[in-house]
């Protein structure tokens, strides 16, 4: 008798073996070289310095595109309601201020479904990168979602927090000086899910 | 330079024993060969160098990447054959988040590079987490050490679920394959697993040459010396020597063996 297949799936096995012999393709999401290999002047990882923080205004590129609804989570603290003819960009200053006030965050970004940003108020396109590396490598075949935090300096990690929204699954980054707790971390998701709650500017 | 993290997913398979043979078989082929212990226990050191936990090493240039490699690299009697030990400072915590230390693993292969070496070879501690996960996530190539018995080889979904992952931070990692150590050709539980194993994973996943399990490899360690350094150690000499082999050929097939470690 096989003294291992009846512990193991040997067509998943194969499968996974398979994927490691094969070149890996490009990111879906373009990425620059500089991104991709991390270089040795990359700051973000494990740098002795803190990263910085460049006071670049909060940049909206695209909002994302709404598809099925899903129902928002119960959290506290919450952002004071907002009219619903609030436009995106401002409810995601009031979303950046709450952050701020709460959890001491900065440097937030937030990606769509696709890796494409859709806020970003960083300017690290490596951060944007890592993050798309963090959600995709947490990701496990039937578990729930969750967040993942990358220490990334003294003093500083990157939270990765994705969230199901109207518009999808969005993937908020942010720089914090400690790990937010599983609280906090529901409150942040239901914020985000209102943030991009319909109606949806364009 | 190429560099090569030799790694598994579980402790005592015997990395330690085919990183130095495997390293010897590199230096005696004239690759100039720098072994880097990357395992906290330093077992490397402990095994061909007596004064090993007075050195300093790669743990050390973790903590502090201005210390000169000069001071790091432990020269052998062969010349083309050099040792790191894991340092110091080599208490340092094995686990911890993925990334924490790439930066500071990949200026260390860039100056080691920068040294003249062929390659670098890196044993590394078990499991695919923490430095470890850095040092794969850093490295040209990988290759995995898998114990022949049984309950081992049930590991392997995990191991190749955590090389895809970290492929995502590596794209360009070469997973060199699987090579099966600790085989008891006496045993029949032993030569079955290895045999599933064949049987599980594709062919060119799995290393043609096996390492046995043999007293030779005790009684080297305790000389401080390569198996291919003992009196009777020529056969087990040429089974690195076509470890060897088969490294170089799914490194680069269709070059020349010396344009395989020039970038």
């Amino acid at each position: 008798m096989n003294p291992v297949s009846q512990w193991i799936d040997p067509v998943e096995v194969r499968r996974l073996a398979e994927g490691l012999m094969m070149k890996t393709k490009a990111p879906a999401v373009p990425v620059s070289l500089a991104d991709a290999g991390f270089d040795a002047d990359f700051v973000g990882f494990a740098s002795a310095s803190p990263l910085e923080s460049p006071a670049l205004p909060p940049q909206i590129i695209s909002p994302p595109t709404p598809i099925a609804e899903a129902p928002a989570e119960p959290a506290r603290p919450e952002i004071a309601p907002t009219p619903s003819e609030t436009s995106f960009p401002e409810k995601m200053l009031r979303f950046k201020d709450w952050m701020r006030h709460h959890f001491d965050a900065t440097d937030l970004f937030i990606l769509d479904r696709e890796g494409s940003v859709i806020f970003d108020e960083s300017g690290h396109g490596r951060l944007h990168f890592l993050a798309r590396s963090l959600a995709l490598t947490s990701r496990r075949e039937g578990a729930p979602v969750a967040n993942v935090h990358m220490k990334i300096a003294a003093g500083s990690s990157v939270e990765i927090i994705p969230a199901a929204t109207t518009h999808g699954w969005l993937v908020l980054g942010a720089v914090v000086s400690k790990a937010l707790s599983t609280n906090s971390i529901a409150s942040v998701i239901a914020e985000l899910s209102k943030l991009s709650a319909p109606p949806f500017p364009r | 330079m190429i560099s090569i993290a030799v790694s598994s997913q579980k402790g005592g398979v015997g990395k330690t024993t085919v990183s130095i043979n495997l390293a010897h078989a590199f230096a005696r082929a004239g690759i100039r060969t720098l072994l880097v212990d990357a395992d906290p226990q330093g077992s490397v050191g402990l095994s061909l160098t007596r004064q090993s936990r007075l050195l300093s090493g790669f743990y050390d240039y973790l903590t502090n990447p201005s210390i000169p490699l000069d001071r790091l690299i432990v020269p052998t009697r062969l010349e083309t054959f050099s040792l790191m030990a894991s340092g110091q400072a080599s208490d340092y915590e094995a686990g911890g988040g993925m990334g924490a230390h790439l930066v500071r693993v990949r200026s260390f292969l860039s100056n080691v590079s920068a040294r003249g070496f062929d390659l670098c070879l890196i044993d590394t501690a078990a499991g695919l987490f923490g430095v470890t996960g850095d040092v794969i996530a850093s490295s040209d190539a990988v290759m995995v050490l898998q114990q022949a018995e049984p309950l081992g080889i049930r590991s392997v979904p995990k191991l190749l679920e955590g090389l895809n992952r970290l492929r995502v931070s590596n794209p360009s990692l070469s997973v060199l394959g699987v090579c099966l150590t600790m085989v008891q050709h006496d045993l029949a539980e032993s030569t079955g697993a290895a045999a599933a194993l064949r049987q599980l994973l594709p062919p060119t996943m799995v290393f043609n040459a096996e390492i046995a399990r043999d007293g030779l490899y005790v009684r080297a360690s305790a000389r401080g010396l390569p198996v291919g350094s003992m009196e009777d150690g020529a056969e087990a000499q040429k089974v690195f020597d076509a470890l060897r082999i088969e490294i170089e050929t799914k490194l680069q097939p269709a070059n020349s063996r010396h344009s395989t470690y020039r970038s």
